[in-house]
């Protein structure tokens, strides 16, 4: 049998009328929500998402997992426990690669089996698709083999993954548009540049936008930007990087340095790729104001406030606005 | 005529015990000086952490000091590997590091040479010896190996019987003698009169040992489970109580005998379905092998914020609770006390010692 038609594991045949497919709202939805959400619901199953992060479910998720991991991961297990129970399948992919120097960070390729042996006295089942190119394995014919094994036909599943494609480029398209005309904008502006899981998350994110927000700074996100060019702009500040991500952040970074007045590395406790590329970052890149924040679930608001605040202050200071 | 090249003087960081292996290869099949730097100490450590960012794992910040003691002791030419996971950008940072620090030397980050073509690593190779005699090096490698599994097998042997070393030391002084015969090795005939020597002392020396000894498997992060420094010597504290230890994960097992990342995944394709990570899915069968057999107890030994082996703990409190086998999880960072761990593996071996004696 060829690696292609394996099935997958936890495969039944499933009535493919109604399925109820559950998606966690953290990490990588914050990368893939359009594809996945449009793909399912193009299927004609029903999508269910879990509610925005809280501190409940932070706490739930901590207690999942060894306290050693990283803060996105236990938001992560913490959306998954809200789903558990309430699906037909929820879906975890394995997310290795996208090719030679397109890694993404090893967590993302434990993921699935992690929820497995937690969750493995429920009886509830995980939906995966298996994206490493390394391995033979590209996001379309990944996507193909999951439908299927779930009982579509492969016309309809084609078409669905066609369909969330396609979607998905077009919505992000309109966002870095969108963006592209705030670096014109009139203010001081400051990018962020923090893994799109952490900046977009209901609870950590966003209180960090609002603040900056409040302060009348305009905050962008490095992580909207041509992915392509952006990475080809890390290639030479960071050559032998290898994830996928983070050299799509310093390439926005890169590409922008010159529009904005200040960067902020936003990193989760304790980061593994974002531990040694924020480094590096720090000390290759000079003649820019950053500011390094590593959020870590304890903290209150208040003293992220004062340091934005004072950052704030300086790059004011600096610009002879203060 | 060219002038005569002076020979490099190469250095690669202190790893376990297999840097006899690395200065053979250096030394007899690239014809260059290997520099080999003091064993790891605490100094090590410190420095190595100071200079590192805070939470990258703590073989980076050992690897980092060993890297710096080496540049002390002469080294001109550091030699990094590339890896799978994290230690993939470790030559990179590793390198702006100590260039910020005002070190000068020459930088061969295999990191840069594994594109997927093989000819790339003859070019990492020539950095070190651009005059390279092919059959020489590819003899040497061979031999390299060779060392490298004879080192894994005494080794592992060692651990597994010097905690009945009826003798009361020739056991140990055995091993220190292999150790320092590999260490001065030139040719293959030496290699193999090391092995010949250590396997004859070991058969020699009487051993008071029970039938059935308490067997405890060991699991873990490639580094730190087998760098007896890193995890402040756990394999020999668990063989003086009067433990038979078995490790498996090594670096001939893990890349010279290594059946494959597919033929070893079938085997624990109840546990986990992917590769979870570089060594996973090795960790994970072989957790699971001991816990089969019987073993009584099982430590898994990573360093601090070690990606991978965080990730694999869940799949590992399953095995220990699938099949009743205590487990205890080490985490070792440049803080980790002596006394510390000496208390928690007393517990560990107290509570597998009355478990032994419950059932029978």
């Amino acid at each position: 049998m060829n690696a292609r038609t394996l099935p997958i594991p936890g495969r039944h045949p499933a009535p493919p009328d109604k399925l109820v497919i559950g998606i966690p709202r953290a990490l990588l939805y914050h990368r893939y929500a359009v594809l996945w959400k449009t793909f399912f619901s193009e299927l004609g199953a029903q999508v269910v998402l879990s509610p925005a992060t809280n501190r409940t479910i932070l706490e739930n998720g901590s207690a999942l997992i060894t306290d050693e991991s990283c803060l996105s991961a236990k938001i992560f297990f913490g959306h998954l426990q809200t789903l558990v129970g309430r699906c037909d399948y929820i879906l975890v992919p394995r997310i290795a690669n996208r090719g030679r120097n397109r890694e993404f960070c090893v967590r993302f390729s434990a993921l699935y089996d992690m929820a497995r042996s937690i969750f493995r006295q429920t009886d509830q089942r995980f939906l995966a698709y298996n994206l490493d190119v390394l391995a033979g394995w590209e996001e379309e014919s990944a996507f193909l083999q999951m439908g299927q094994s779930l009982g579509y036909p492969y016309k309809a599943v084609r078409r669905a993954y066609d369909t969330a494609k396609r979607e998905e480029q077009r919505t992000f398209k309109a966002q870095v548009r969108a963006q592209e005309r705030l670096y014109k904008a009139e203010g001081i502006k400051i990018l962020i540049l923090g893994h799109s899981y952490l900046v977009r998350d209901a609870f950590f994110g966003k209180s960090l936008i609002d603040t900056l927000r409040k302060m009348e700074v305009i905050p962008l996100r490095a992580d909207l930007v041509d992915r392509e060019a952006a990475r080809r702009a890390a290639r030479e500040l960071l050559p032998t990087c290898k994830w996928e991500m983070n050299r799509e952040l310093v390439g926005g970074m890169l590409l922008h340095r010159n529009q904005v007045d200040g960067v902020i590395l936003l990193s989760a406790f304790p980061c593994g790729p974002d531990a040694m590329v924020n480094e590096m970052l720090l000390r290759r890149c000079k003649g820019i104001p950053i500011l390094q924040l590593v959020l870590d679930g304890q903290s209150g608001t208040a003293g992220i406030e004062t340091r934005l605040e004072s950052f704030v202050d300086i790059i004011r200071l600096k610009e002879g606005k203060l | 005529m060219q002038a005569m090249q002076p020979k490099k003087k190469v250095a690669f960081p202190r790893y376990a015990e297999y840097n006899c292996a690395v200065r053979y290869l250096v030394e007899q099949g690239l014809e260059a000086t290997c520099v080999l730097q003091p064993a790891l100490t605490r100094h090590t450590e410190e420095i190595g952490a100071k200079y590192s960012p805070d939470f990258v794992c703590t073989p980076f910040k050992t690897v980092l000091g060993s890297l710096i003691e080496a540049l002390e002791a002469g080294a001109d030419t550091l030699v990094m590997t590339h890896g799978l996971c994290r230690l993939g950008y470790y030559g990179e940072l590793l390198e702006q590091i100590l260039r910020d620090l005002g070190y000068s030397f020459e930088m061969v980050n295999l990191s840069q040479y594994s594109t997927g073509r093989k000819k790339d690593w003859l070019k990492a190779a020539q950095r070190i010896n651009p005059k390279i005699k092919l059959p020489r090096a590819a003899a040497a490698l061979l031999e390299t190996f060779k060392m490298v599994d004879y080192l894994d097998e005494i080794t592992a042997r060692y651990y597994q019987n010097c905690g009945f070393d009826a003798t009361g030391g020739e056991y140990a002084r055995a091993y220190r003698q292999f150790l320092t015969a590999l260490y001065r090795v030139r040719s293959r005939a030496e290699i193999e009169n090391a092995y010949h020597e250590a396997r004859q002392a070991f058969q020699r020396i009487p051993l008071d040992k029970p039938a059935h000894p308490l067997r405890v498997g060991i699991v873990g992060e490639f580094y730190t489970a087998m760098d007896a420094f890193s995890n402040l010597g756990t394999e020999q504290k668990l063989a003086d109580m009067g433990v038979e230890v078995h490790r498996w994960m090594n670096v001939s097992h893990r890349f010279l005998h290594y059946s494959g990342e597919k033929n070893l995944n079938v085997r624990i394709k109840d546990l986990c379905t992917y590769e979870m990570g570089p060594t996973s899915t090795a960790n994970i069968w072989c957790a699971r092998d001991y816990a089969a057999r019987g073993f009584d107890g099982l430590i898994h030994i990573k360093s601090a914020n070690c990606t991978p082996e965080i990730d694999i703990m869940p799949v590992l409190q399953r095995i220990g609770s699938e099949y009743k086998v205590p487990t205890l999880c080490l985490t070792f960072d440049s803080q980790t006390s002596d006394v510390g761990l000496m208390t928690r593996l007393e517990a560990f071996y107290d509570m597998i010692s009355q478990r032994r004696r419950k059932t029978f």
